[in-house]
């Protein structure tokens, strides 16, 4: 078993980079040097060969930017398992419960209301600040949403849903009645979050995003055994010897701080994690030992798919990811429902 | 004694549903316990088995307190096949007994956890179907396939481990509930114990050691068989009258349940003709 999932892991990263080192090529500007590779080769051997639009395009506009979605596409992947195993249900997603507006409110309200300091910090502060506000948000909503949904242990998904919908419409109202409080900058900024895009990345945020997921996959990507457990119900789960409640509370604050910090920098890009696990069911049934690690390589390449489609289908402009991951997750979405409408 | 319990009660809300209930189990023993519907037979089950206990509560597994065991030393000693299985399991079916060695493995089983579920599904005779997908299976295999997995998380060195079963024999044919009572019974005999809530008073009479006869919360009975198993003691407990006889293949009691105010019409036109 463990050495299947080594190689389906294996084999998901070389389409990872295939489609990553397509990506570098693609886009609205094309490189003077028609080969990458020899880019990369005279960059190393500092013979000054590489033209300043170039190396500029390249280092600070595209390889962020493909980092960013790679290691987005992970976080929202995994997050979304995650919640998948702890509510029982195919459904529980980020977005769908309600967690990236949560987080998305509450980085608006950190824009808006640190606007009036943010020009004393230091950058690294700055994104920090929207990330722990967002980070907030979204751990808040996500007690809510399983506190409400949940009582004696079983999760009611109506409800799990209809107070996702809740908290999207009161955050979609709250960042609205913003955008009459804020300058023009601030309303940039709160545009691009309810749109979402990777267009801002920066190494800055890369490292940031770095270290959170470093940090969550170690606590996380271990858990497959603890969430297939716990498809036996909670009481079951418990007498096989796995801690139950610590599980929990470690996928709750976990997943948001991931997606808090996704949100910051990237705003709401809804589906990734309801799709991706949806797919690897569908080939590896609901095992959360192998999907769960899984997922956090084609979340990858799948936003990585998404991202440059988005930026090169209508280039030189750039349509929202978000239209494209809703018109591939929609669909799953209507899917799942009619299979398990009759236990809703 | 490997489990005794302390005048343990229990309320939701204001409804008592155990009511000081002392309890006691040897290694070796198989302890059944019967009563009618809502008698809280599930409840003490759980609460036996350390489901939302509390500190206060008077439980001691092998002299020690639930709270004081290590969760994995703990599951590697008690097992529970609980009632209500979730029946959304999107795995397959040795996935699903492999969670009974969970406690016995970090990432990848080991080739004795294999060994050890594919000697469990032969004894619950769910072997052929070790490839299905869980959901597609019928109530009666389900229910076995967890049998197997319960029993296959106690198959370890430690000596007098505890197993506990909620209604086991639920949605099972007879040959089945034959089964699954033997090979309890060859749990318990290699110094283990087993507690089994049961409906089947005939299975009880056959397979306990001793019985707990729990009626609205409160031990009405408890006994051998042979103390339990009477006229006096299962009708008033049931509230329907009943004749005990000695079943003549096993020399165990048999209950046999009747009303004899209302006479049975078919008996009658028999009788006639």
């Amino acid at each position: 078993m463990q050495n299947k999932l080594l190689l389906y892991i294996s084999v998901c990263f070389v389409l990872l980079i295939g489609v990553a080192s397509i990506s570098l090529k693609l886009g609205a500007y094309s490189f003077e040097d028609s080969s990458l590779w020899q880019i990369f080769k005279n960059e190393l051997s500092g013979n000054g060969l590489v033209s300043e639009m170039d190396h500029y395009v390249l280092f600070n506009v595209r390889l962020p930017r493909i980092v960013m979605a790679i290691l987005m596409g992970s976080a929202f992947a995994v997050s979304g398992t995650c919640l998948q195993g702890m509510f029982k249900n195919p459904l529980a997603t980020p977005n769908l419960i309600g967690v990236t507006s949560g987080a998305s409110l509450f980085a608006a309200i950190g824009i808006v209301l640190g606007g009036h300091f943010r020009s004393y910090l230091p950058d690294v502060l700055n994104y920090s600040l929207i990330s722990i506000m967002a980070f907030i948000g979204a751990i808040l909503t996500m007690t809510f949403v399983y506190r409400m949904s949940t009582t004696r242990r079983k999760t009611n998904v109506v409800v799990m849903l209809l107070a996702g919908v809740a908290i999207s419409a009161l955050a979609g109202a709250v960042t609205g009645f913003l955008t009459y409080l804020t300058d023009d900058e601030q309303l940039r900024d709160l545009t691009f979050w309810t749109l979402g895009s990777l267009g801002g990345a920066t190494w800055l945020k890369n490292g940031i995003l770095v270290i959170v997921i470093f940090f969550s996959y170690i606590l996380l990507l271990n858990k497959g055994k603890a969430l297939n457990a716990m498809m036996l119900g909670e009481e079951d789960a418990t007498h096989l010897g796995i801690p139950v409640e610590k599980v929990k509370k470690r996928i709750i604050i976990l997943t948001a701080l991931m997606v808090g910090t996704c949100v910051a920098f990237a705003g709401a890009i809804g589906f990734v994690g309801l799709i991706v696990p949806y797919i690897l069911r569908l080939i590896f049934k609901s095992n959360y030992h192998i999907i769960l690690p899984l997922s956090a390589v084609v979340g990858s390449i799948l936003l990585l798919i998404a991202d440059t489609i988005s930026r090169t289908i209508v280039a030189p402009s750039e349509m929202p990811i978000g239209i494209l991951t809703a018109f591939l997750g929609a669909p799953i979405f209507i899917a799942i429902l009619i299979r398990f409408k009759k236990n809703l | 004694m490997m489990l005794v319990a302390n005048k343990i009660s229990r309320f939701h809300r204001s409804f008592q549903i155990l009511n000081e209930v002392e309890i006691s189990i040897k290694a070796g023993e198989t302890l059944v316990i019967i009563g009618p519907n809502g008698a809280g037979k599930s409840t003490l089950l759980g609460m036996l088995s350390n489901e939302n206990i509390s500190d206060k509560d008077e439980i001691y597994f092998k002299d020690r307190k639930f709270s004081t065991w290590c969760a994995k030393e703990l599951a590697h000693n008690k097992a529970k096949f609980s009632q209500e299985n979730n029946s959304d399991i999107g795995l397959l079916v040795k996935d699903v007994v492999l969670m009974g060695r969970y406690p016995y493995f970090n990432a990848s089983p080991h080739q004795e956890d294999l060994d050890v579920i594919e000697e469990m599904m032969k004894k619950t005779d769910i072997y052929k179907l070790r490839n299905r997908h869980y959901n597609s299976l019928s109530g009666g295999e389900k229910q076995r396939v967890h049998l197997s997995r319960v029993l296959a998380q106690l198959q370890n060195d430690e000596t007098s481990k505890l197993a506990l079963f909620d209604e086991p024999l639920n949605n099972l044919d007879v040959r089945h509930q034959y089964n699954i009572m033997e090979t309890i019974r060859e749990f318990t005999q290699k110094g283990n114990a087993a507690i089994v809530v049961l409906h089947d008073l005939n299975l009880a009479a056959e397979f306990a050691d001793k019985v707990l006869l729990l009626k609205k919360g409160k031990v009405a009975a408890f006994g051998t068989p042979e103390h339990i198993f009477t006229e006096k003691v299962i009708a008033a407990a049931y509230n329907f009258p009943c004749a005990v006889f000695k079943n003549p293949i096993t020399q165990c009691p048999m209950i046999v349940f009747g009303n004899q105010t209302k006479n049975c019409n078919r008996c009658v036109i028999d009788t006639e003709s």
